[in-house]
């Protein structure tokens, strides 16, 4: 971060009140400096969205935003080599007892959606279990047209197309919710491969690997019969390619799509059992009308900052993020949800840690 | 026996001999004595020089006696029975948080046909056991006091064994829901509150306790006060001699018997002190060499096999792909040993038969139990999750690992032992020498002033 302005700590004093508000209001002054940040690709639509609003409100502070995986926002983040982590895992125990003095910070509620590229399906939203999709991906199912998908989808003309599934090379926050959700219905899958960041990928011939969520987005408009997952922030570009979205099985045995109503019926299910560090997988919960996976999309921080000016900038950043209603507006935008006020004060509490 | 001769009546002053001049003018006596006119005037002196030497060695004498003996006491009932509070307190909160984690992993995996469901509650049981005795060590632990630093740090463990509790509480709800990945981040949550609060701040508590058994081990043996005691204690007896020799002369009594009494109480009580000083630093050597340094040094091999066995537990968990927890655990194992310089290397060359013979198992399966663990490391950085959970919980690592705790414990105990009873000796050594030196300086001061003064009422 490069602050440029002088009298930048008074500036974001006056800032910081504005922020914790529903509303934020200018500064007293205004304040100027850079803010980096790097990370999850699901993020990064709203990320870039929240850097310009930030910067057509405090015209002095520029919001550098960058993709490159949640593995590396953490790893950013660590290092110090960006102000902002982004991922949409929370930290390993690994992370937190190498590095204790980061912090993961919720900013917005996210869903992934599971995406498939069939020809006059695209406006079909074709039902998958975890259980089916787990097969899918091991090579068990190989076409569309398998009994065991059409059982799921009684009337749909399923084609006679080879699967094609599609997964995420590098450490990726996805992969480790989708590969939870996999894991959390079906045994086999959770003994053979389990659920991780990076985890073994079954091999068989049609797999193919692909980098980043516009890589996996690309990767599935070019291949008929492409099965695979991305965060709902891509929803709207998948569509426009052409892309189709399927309805997954949740702990209810229902099959939902991401909606707002169904994330919320989600998350209702974790909210009070969302720890202080904010830390919880919210994979199929049991029951419900919730859409069966959605995830925290969070802010990596070093708690301790190079200098108080820094933590003060990063702090007004952040609870701008989740309080303003500038912010919240762009979060419904890209298909995600505001955080609830249960957690978002879980989130302030974490904020107000950085010095 | 000496034959004590009194006179039967008063004994004129002799004329000072030539050497007489030669002692008032400071050459042979003391010079103080140059300034002080004629035997009654000497002797006065004398009684007030017996006195002062007197008292000063009873005052001195007992307070270092009561030190040393204050500080043999506090080291054998106080301190050190804290410190195993402490330690007891850190391991069961480490075994309470295998104990669940290890469950809830076991829990979480599909059943075999055929086999019944994993069940929690011999894992619940014990983590309940483990977290009440960590409670019961924390109160035994605080009822002797304690500093500003201690009481902090125990605050601080209550508040987190409370949130580490309903940690694990949510995780089991979430498990018996069949919400996995919750369940999984909560006890991720859980573990992290044992790693970076609870087993820190149990470590510093223990750290403290440490720190007050040096305290309490350096008063015991420390030989700044005895030595000064002894040195006053030795100038009243040349005082004494010297007075005695005095009176010899100038009055021509073989002895004194006031003086010889206060000489006979004042070779008594240094020699019983001299004595049981050496006695009980003897003890205290033994207690400490066979006893409390291998005890501390397997005390910390047990936390660390703790910390160990939790990180590979942790990284089963956590599926980062980050090599930071076997990279802890790899320094851990090194620290712990076996081999030279290491803890259980340190604490099998201390010189304790038992605690050698006890450690031996120990010695045998750490190499085994850090190849294995460093087998399940290696399967969770090919994202070979199962098999790495598998490799960590399964029946040969958990085995190696049992060898290990139960063989370092064993050898605890027996350290711990020879530390109690030479401890022990070395405090019950001190007996009654505080009184036995306060009494003599008393003698002492009554004897001489009353030999002396028979002496000087001749002269009125």
């Amino acid at each position: 971060m490069g602050l440029t302005g002088i009298g930048l700590v008074a500036a974001f004093g006056t800032m910081a009140s504005a922020a914790s508000g529903a509303a934020a209001a200018p500064p007293a002054a205004s304040p100027s400096g850079t803010i980096s940040e790097a990370g999850s690709s699901l993020l990064l639509p709203l990320m870039q969205k929240w850097a310009t609003a930030y910067h057509q409100q405090f015209p002095g502070v520029t919001v550098n935003t960058a993709g490159g995986g949640s593995s590396e926002g953490i790893s950013d983040a660590a290092d110090g080599s960006r102000d902002v982590g982004a991922s949409d895992a929370y930290l390993s125990s690994g992370d937190v007892l190498v590095h204790p003095g980061l912090l993961n910070i919720p900013l917005a509620v996210s869903a992934q959606s599971v995406i498939f590229d069939l020809p006059n399906l695209q406006g079909t939203n074709i039902k998958l279990s975890a259980t089916v999709l787990a097969e899918m991906y091991s090579g068990q199912i190989t076409m569309w047209n398998d009994p065991q998908i059409k059982a799921l989808n009684g009337g749909v003309p399923l084609p006679a197309i080879g699967v094609v599934p599609l997964h995420r090379v590098e450490g990726s926050g996805d992969t480790f919710i989708f590969t939870s959700y996999l894991s959390t219905q079906d045994p086999a899958w959770n003994t053979a491969a389990g659920y991780g960041t990076l985890v073994n990928w079954p091999s068989i011939p049609a797999a193919q690997a692909v980098t980043g969520s516009s890589g996996m987005i690309a990767g599935c408009e070019k291949t008929v019969g492409c099965v695979g997952y991305n965060g709902v922030s891509y929803l709207s570009q998948e569509q426009a390619g052409g892309l189709g979205e399927a309805a997954l099985q949740n702990g209810g045995g229902r099959y939902l799509i991401p909606s707002p109503a169904t994330i919320q019926a989600e998350l209702d299910k974790f909210i009070a059992i969302t720890p202080p560090n904010e830390t919880i997988a919210m994979i199929a919960g049991p029951g419900g009308y919730g859409y069966p996976i959605i995830n925290y999309e969070y802010a990596i921080v070093k708690m301790v900052q190079p200098s108080a000016a820094t933590a003060e900038q990063i702090r007004d950043f952040l609870q701008w993020l989740i309080s303003s209603q500038a912010a919240t507006s762009l979060v419904t935008s890209v298909g995600f949800q505001p955080l609830p006020s249960d957690v978002q004060q879980l989130s302030r509490a974490q904020i107000e840690e950085i010095r | 026996m000496a034959t004590v001769v009194t006179a039967p009546a008063p004994v004129p002053p002799a004329r000072p001999a030539p050497g007489d001049q030669r002692r008032r003018s400071g050459r042979r006596g003391p010079r103080y004595l140059a300034a002080v006119r004629g035997t009654p005037a000497i002797i006065q002196a004398m009684i007030a020089g017996i006195v002062i030497l007197s008292l000063a060695w009873g005052g001195l004498g007992a307070w270092a006696v009561a030190t040393h003996s204050s500080a043999a006491t506090s080291l054998a009932y106080g301190n050190e029975p804290y410190s195993r509070d402490a330690q007891r307190m850190y391991l069961a909160v480490a075994d309470a948080d295998v104990t669940i984690t290890t469950s809830f992993l076991a829990q979480a995996q599909p059943v075999p046909p055929g086999q019944p469901p994993s069940s929690s509650l011999a894992a619940r049981q014990r983590l309940t056991a483990d977290l009440a005795s960590a409670s019961q060590d924390l109160a035994d632990l605080m009822s002797g006091g304690g500093s500003t630093q201690l009481t902090q740090a125990a605050a601080a463990f209550d508040a987190d064994l409370a949130a580490y509790q309903g940690y694990v509480a949510t995780a089991e709800t979430e498990y018996a829901q069949d919400v996995i990945p919750a369940g999984d981040s909560e006890m991720e949550v859980a573990s992290e509150e044992a790693h970076l609060g609870l087993l820190p701040e149990a470590k510093l508590i223990y750290n403290l306790q440490i720190a007050a058994v040096g305290t309490s081990r350096d008063q015991a043996t420390s030989l700044p006060t005895i030595v000064i005691a002894i040195v006053i204690g030795l100038a009243a007896l040349v005082m004494l001699v010297w007075a005695q020799r005095w009176m010899a002369r100038r009055t021509h009594r073989v002895l004194n018997l006031g003086l010889v009494i206060a000489t006979a109480a004042l070779v008594i009580s240094i020699g019983w002190l001299a004595v049981t000083f050496g006695v009980a630093s003897s003890d205290l050597s033994t207690a400490i060499g066979q006893g409390a340094n291998p005890a501390e040094a397997l005390a910390q091999a047990s936390i660390d096999v703790q910390q160990i066995r939790g990180d590979s537990i942790l990284n089963v968990i956590a599926r980062s792909g980050s090599p930071s927890l076997q990279t802890d655990s790899t320094a851990q194992a090194k620290n712990v040993g076996p081999g030279p310089g290491s803890l259980l290397g340190s604490a099998s060359a201390a010189g304790n038969g038992s605690v050698t013979a006890d450690l031996g198992p120990a010695i045998t399966a750490a190499p085994a139990w850090y190849k294995a663990n460093g087998q399940g490391y290696t399967l969770g950085s090919q994202h070979q999750y199962s098999a790495e959970m598998n490799s960590v919980t399964g029946t040969p690592v958990s085995s190696e690992y049992g060898q290990v705790t139960g063989s370092i414990s064993g050898a605890l105990d027996a350290a711990q032992q020879t530390f109690t009873s030479q401890a022990d000796d070395a405090s019950s050594a001190f007996g009654p020498l505080e009184a036995v030196v306060i009494i003599a300086a008393l003698v002492m001061v009554v004897a001489s002033a009353w030999g002396l003064a028979r002496r000087l009422a001749e002269y009125r």
